[in-house]
């Protein structure tokens, strides 16, 4: 992780993101072709998708961050964490307003309590409650430990609230003819495949970018507090 | 016991509460703690208690170091603070039993209730051992504590300002239990603004000053020298 | 074993501090009861609709007596800051955590066994047979709630807005505990029996077993800084 804050590694990571970008957006928006059932409000997947992954593996940061942190006590950990934790945020509240967005000439409606729907807003509610322990911990030790406890908890209770939305969601209700939450791969055209492909590559790109600016804010912070020690 | 302080720094955000603290205290000394508010008196007390946990450096109680997993070594440590760490709503017996079984004193319940009730005589309390901790008076409640604290006997004792609260028999009563533990090899580190009272007591004396030492040095013959050494700190001579 | 022993010597404290105190218990007494009545209220509850609603309805009341009760579950220690003196004690972080949880959990019991029949009075459910089972069943929610909540409770000790706070990251995470307790209880209100909703227990007993082992092995660092 810290080598990626590095000035040169930056500029060649923001560089590749901004080709994968432009990439993704040509291949999404115009050499793909429309949906067959949904038109072109089908486009909104290339970013949708790539989001709510990006969000996940925010939280799988957030996890890792906490446990070594935890473990060794190095404030580098925690920084990992809590930047995780903020693009993650990010990412998360993207992802919702883009499935609303996509939901709106698709099924009528701006919200609906589908299950992934569901999971991406307890996503976010887990991501702000952690931001807002941070934030409102006043002693900064304290706060990394208590939000590194939490991290870990809403880690490993993810699984679990996964399950049981989507339990709640398919055990009681009859299979509907639109499945938003079920995309058949098998009869996706493979120009849109390849669009996919792109704009993911391109979200994971922008995704590390970002973190690795939030990682030299972080390293800044501390290299201030060191400072003023003399 | 022998105390080993090394480099030892605890920030608060920006603020560095101490600063690169280096101090060797061995058992059978008594140390006074000394230096204005703010100095980072009440900081070092709780970093050497285990409450806190440095930013920087390290604690070594007998040349193993204090960590967040040391129960063994915490059983060794005491911390009396007057009025604090009792419980309002248990009676001062029942505050004395709890803190017993939580330390694993009790080597047999007979022996334990004995010994409970002869120090509670002992720190005069014989009388109230039936009465709630909330509605001792302050210096009662000091009492109580030096009561747990003989009971519990540790190896490292620290205080924090104990002599605002005490009587003239309660100060009496806490110099000779202090003596007391200092005979037997345990270290007394007492934090306090009564130069004075608490440089008759001790056999060393620290000062801090915005979280660093700027005095370190052990009583010494003749008392002349040392007050004049220590008067140089002290502006005016009286704090 | 030292834990158990470690565990039932806190618990024994804080149970005779409440029972001097009365503190938490009270409150949360008169909350929940409280809850009914706004909720007879706040919805049209027919005959008809009551059963439907209950398990939902008895959920919102216990979670906001319990986060009452969560909130009050470190005052005890605050006076005199006797919580320093449990640290600073060489008993193991895993027995505080277990304590104060099983203090929790059977104060949210008792405000259980008094709110579900005054619930069934109130609203004259028709068959007072499941409530046994339902009892189960909450309880079982009760530890998953009281597990977490402890945890977070102590995590947000020293934090400001506490009161906020703590709702705002425990409820999330309570998700599955909520689902698979309604569930249950619906299924046994509907059908006497829990058939297909038995999945749903085992999520629930899954919870409660993960959270604990998670609670007693990471509060070490729970209470530190």
């Amino acid at each position: 992780m810290p080598q990626v804050t590095g000035k040169k590694r930056k500029g060649i990571l923001g560089a590749a993101t901004l080709v994968f970008i432009i990439a993704g957006l040509y291949w999404g928006l115009i050499k793909a072709p429309p949906d067959a059932y949904q038109g072109d409000s089908q486009r909104i997947m290339y970013l949708h998708i790539p989001s709510i992954l990006i969000a996940y593996l925010s939280f799988f940061l957030v996890f890792v961050g906490s446990c070594l942190y935890l473990w060794k006590r190095e404030k580098r950990d925690d920084n990992l964490a809590h930047a995780a934790a903020e693009i993650g945020v990010l990412f998360t509240a993207l992802t919702i307003i883009e499935g609303s967005i996509w939901g709106r000439p698709t099924w009528g409606v701006w919200w609906t309590w589908d299950a992934r729907l569901t999971l991406t807003a307890i996503l976010l509610l887990i991501f702000i409650g952690y931001l807002m322990l941070r934030a409102l911990v006043e002693d900064e030790s304290r706060a990394a430990s208590s939000a590194a406890i939490l991290g870990i908890i809403g880690f490993l209770d993810i699984p679990l609230i996964h399950m049981s939305v989507y339990w709640w969601r398919t055990l009681h209700q009859p299979p509907s003819i639109l499945r938003p939450d079920k995309v058949p791969w098998e009869n996706i055209h493979p120009e849109l495949l390849t669009a996919l492909a792109i704009n993911f590559v391109a979200f994971v790109l922008l995704y590390f970018y970002m973190l690795s600016h939030r990682l030299r804010l972080g390293e800044m912070h501390e290299e201030i507090k060191a400072r003023r020690m003399r | 016991m022998r105390i080993t302080v090394h480099q030892l720094a605890k920030a608060y955000g920006y603020f560095w509460a101490l600063r690169d603290l280096e101090i060797q205290v061995g058992g059978g000394e008594r140390v006074a703690l000394l230096g204005p508010n703010g100095a980072g008196k009440t900081t070092l007390l709780n970093l050497l208690a285990g409450l806190i946990y440095p930013t920087r450096g390290e604690i070594r109680l007998d040349g193993v170091p204090l960590t967040r997993q040391s129960n063994a070594q915490r059983a060794a440590i005491g911390l009396l603070s007057p009025g604090e760490h009792l419980y309002d709503d248990l009676t001062a017996r029942e505050n004395l039993e709890f803190f017993t079984a939580l330390y694993d004193r009790q080597r047999g319940p007979i022996s334990i209730a004995n010994a409970i009730e002869e120090t509670l005589e002992a720190v005069g309390l014989g009388r109230w051992a039936g009465e709630y901790a909330g509605a001792l008076s302050s210096s009662m409640k000091c009492r109580l504590s030096v009561a747990k604290w003989k009971l519990l006997s540790p190896k490292l004792l620290l205080l924090d300002e104990p002599y605002g609260v005490l009587d003239g028999g309660g100060v009496d009563l806490l110099e000779s239990f202090l003596k007391a533990q200092s005979e037997q090899g345990s270290v007394v580190i007492i934090a306090s603004h009564h130069v004075a009272r608490v440089l008759d007591l001790c056999t060393r004396a620290i000062i801090l000053e915005q979280g660093k030492l700027i005095f370190d040095e052990t009583r010494r013959e003749p008392w002349d020298s040392f007050a004049r050494a220590f008067g140089a700190f002290t502006p005016g001579g009286n704090r | 074993m030292k834990l158990l022993r470690q565990t039932l010597l806190l618990l024994r404290k804080d149970l005779l501090l409440e029972l001097r105190r009365h503190e938490s218990l009270m409150t949360m007494f008169f909350f929940g009861a409280l809850l009914l009545f706004v909720f007879n209220f706040s919805f049209e509850l027919t005959p008809a609709r009551v059963s439907e609603l209950a398990p939902g309805l008895l959920w919102l009341a216990f979670l906001f007596t319990g986060t009452l009760g969560l909130t009050q579950l470190f005052e005890g220690e605050r006076g005199n800051h006797c919580l320093d003196a449990l640290l600073m004690s060489p008993i193991d972080r895993g027995a505080l955590f277990l304590a104060k949880t099983c203090f929790n959990i059977v104060l949210m019991g008792l405000v259980e066994l008094v709110v579900m029949p005054l619930f069934w009075i109130l609203f004259s459910l028709p068959s007072w047979q499941p409530l046994p089972a339902l009892f189960l069943i909450v309880f079982l929610g009760n530890v998953g709630f009281c597990v977490l909540g402890t945890i977070l409770a102590a995590v947000t000790l020293k934090a400001r807005a506490r009161e906020l706070l703590l709702p705002l990251v425990l409820f999330p995470l309570m998700v599955p505990v909520i689902l698979a307790t309604i569930r249950c209880m619906e299924a046994l209100l509907r059908f006497g029996e829990l058939g297909e909703a038995l999945p749903w227990l085992r999520l629930l007993i899954g919870f409660d077993v993960i959270f604990l082992t998670v609670g007693i092995l990471i509060f070490d660092w729970v209470v530190d800084v």
